[in-house]
């Protein structure tokens, strides 16, 4: 009874192409909104806020990035782990460089220059395509990953880049020393905007062209879409959500990295949740970053929680195996991701008490 | 199918004389190809073709599997290359195109085996077919606002037309993958029309259809050729529609030019009969 679109009629274009078309789905927004961005900065402890919330933020970013490239223009790759690196290395760079820049500004600029990166590597992409186009990203990620664990120009000659101390607004929002209050508020601000053009973008004309070259390639170069820059902007704007994603994981999680740290285990991790969140679904990238951050979380803290005395070699075992297990469960469920069954359960809900 | 249901509303000049076949007169060409040869290493898809399809009319292209008909819808629309001839084009003779630029030029197809977008909705594939009308960039899609918002709701408009005209008004918003085969035809021709095309071509628009759904699709392909003044060429293999429709009727048999003609010349041409009609034994 509570999920039921009956009665709520539609009588202009504007408010069916709305962004949520039903009532329910925008009060579900809004709590969730308010709960983001209030209930929990005013509740959370600070391990809650930076260990969970500020790593779950900026890889929900990746996974949409990722999401737009794999999930609605079908091009697999393995490179995001890469994007990000060039994302982290240029903020950076720009934060060093140029001291009294903004610090948004220095994530945009960090973000386009790994868009402009992505472009180059997304080249190949008019020629090969499904797994072979996951190799030659690849490519990407071990070329970029060695570029700057080579030549220390990028980390200024030392082993790590560091999260330089900037304030927005007269708070200290980045660096060791900046409160994990506002490091939050920056990385939902980032989020939040930037997962609403994601969605603007995939339901607009941009969006069907992409979903068009995933679906039917041949049919929709017929139509007029031109394959290259559309495979192009789908590589840069991926790019660009992943090296936005990389500096704040560098400026607002980790404070000082190695560059190693941005490894092909990255790129799976953030591929991994775009395939347990569901491809093609913005939604699903907010779902699977949650799944592949919190479970471990969560399972590393469930014997304490149960009052198990069991050692920590052996918790750290069976949470990897409970993981695997989840992650196999899930994809025999539910091959097309989270989003998907929540999709079902919305459909449930709308017959729900009646069985049809 | 009987030819009663698909008789032709004839123009109103022609009106007193109602038959299924009343010729119509066209004179202006839309596209004339000459001479086409297209081959595939050394297998020869087409040889020497060489018709024209006039403004406005309804144009059949008839033949026996693999006798060339979808390469030569695929020559029209620059998917392929042929090696020898000429395709002129509203005036404008080339030998290369790309895809995209038949786009441009008004050139929208339909596909034997369907070729929808599978996981869009009705009307997103649809909406698709606007995308060379659409200017504005991405960073105002992005905002989803102001002139992006507009130009989407002016398509979403025209779009809304073409899926009144095509009554499937109720699928709507259902991904395409889920509908029956005979809608999604329906919906690939709307994509096509989404185009606002001057030639229209289909490939096999009625392959496995039943007799009500091939009705339909007659009527749609009619009421487009009359109400929006679209050329239509068509590959079809049900020869009672052909014969019905069709203004005029071209005949390939491997790769060659049979007939060309009304439909009645090439029902009384003997070679078309021995390649392709047969004769009936009652």
């Amino acid at each position: 009874m509570l999920y039921r679109e009956a009665g709520q009629f539609k009588t202009n274009y504007v408010a069916d192409q709305a962004i949520f078309p039903i009532r329910q789905d925008r009060i579900g927004m809004a709590i969730v909104l308010l709960f983001a961005w209030v209930i929990i900065p005013a509740f959370g402890t600070d391990y809650f806020l930076e260990i969970i919330m500020i790593n779950f933020l900026f890889f929900s970013l990746a996974a949409i990035g990722l999401n737009i490239l794999t999930g609605y223009t079908g091009l697999i790759s393995l490179g995001t782990g890469g994007f990000m690196a060039v994302g982290a290395v240029a903020s950076y760079k720009l934060a060093v460089i140029f001291p009294d820049l903004n610090i948004i500004l220095v994530f945009l600029l960090s973000g386009l220059i790994a868009a402009a990166v992505g472009i180059v590597f997304g080249l190949p992409s008019l020629r090969i395509k499904g797994f072979y186009l996951a190799v030659a990203t690849l490519a990407a990620q071990f070329f970029l990953d060695w570029l700057f664990l080579r030549f220390d120009w990028f980390t200024n000659s030392s082993t790590a880049i560091e999260g330089v101390p900037k304030t927005l607004f007269g708070f200290l929002v980045t660096g060791p020393d900046a409160s994990p209050f506002a490091k939050y508020y920056v990385a939902l601000g980032f989020v939040t905007v930037f997962a609403l053009i994601a969605k603007n973008l995939v339901r607009s004309a941009i969006g069907r062209a992409w979903m068009a070259i995933r679906d039917m390639d041949i049919a929709a170069e017929i139509i007029g879409i031109r394959p290259l820059p559309t495979k192009l902007l789908a590589f840069a704007i991926s790019a660009f959500y992943s090296g936005v994603a990389g500096s704040l994981m560098l400026f607002l999680f980790y404070d000082s990295a190695e560059p190693d740290l941005f490894d092909i285990n990255l790129s799976f991790k953030v591929l991994f949740m775009v395939i347990i969140g569901g491809l093609g679904s913005i939604l699903g990238s907010f779902m699977g970053a949650a799944f592949i951050v919190m479970i471990p979380i969560l399972l590393t803290l469930a014997p304490d929680l149960l009052g198990l005395p069991i050692s920590s070699d052996l918790a750290k075992h069976l949470e990897f195996m409970i993981f695997g297990a989840l992650i196999i469960f899930f994809l025999i469920v539910e091959p097309n991701g989270l989003a998907r069954l929540w999709q079902i359960t919305k459909e449930k809900l709308r017959l729900w008490p009646f069985p049809y | 199918m009987t030819a009663a249901t698909l008789e032709r509303s004839a123009p109103p000049a022609q009106s007193e004389a109602p038959t299924p076949n009343a010729r119509r007169n066209f004179s202006e060409e839309l596209l004339k190809v000459e001479d086409i040869s297209l081959s595939f290493g050394g297998v020869k898809a087409l040889t020497n073709i060489s018709f024209d399809i006039r403004k406005h009319e309804i144009r059949a292209i008839i033949g026996p599997n693999g006798a060339g008909k979808s390469s030569m819808l695929n020559v029209i629309n620059g998917f392929y290359h042929p090696q020898v001839g000429t395709i002129t084009y509203k005036g404008q003779a080339r030998s290369q195109m790309r895809p995209h630029e038949a786009a441009k030029t008004g050139i929208a197809r339909t596909f034997q085996n369907i070729a929808l977008f599978k996981g869009m909705s009705t009307l997103d594939n649809i909406m698709t077919g606007r995308l060379l009308k659409m200017r504005r960039n991405f960073l105002w899609q992005a905002l989803y606002w102001g002139p992006a918002l507009k130009e989407e709701l002016e398509h979403r408009e025209k779009v809304e037309a073409i899926i009144d005209f095509l009554e499937i008004q109720a699928i709507r918003k259902t991904p395409v993958g889920r509908l029956p085969y005979g809608l999604q035809k329906r919906v690939e021709l709307g994509r096509a029309l989404a185009m606002d095309p001057e030639l229209l071509l289909l490939d096999e628009p009625m392959a496995g259809m039943n007799v009500e759904e091939k009705e339909d699709m007659c009527r749609f392909i009619l009421d487009v050729n009359d109400e929006f003044g679209t050329t239509i060429a068509l590959i079809e293999h049900d020869m009672g529609v052909v014969m019905d429709i069709s203004d005029r009727v071209v005949v390939l048999d491997y790769g060659r030019l049979l007939a060309d003609g009304t439909p009645d010349e090439v029902r009384a041409n003997q070679q078309v009969i021995d390649a392709y009609l047969g004769v009936s034994h009652d």
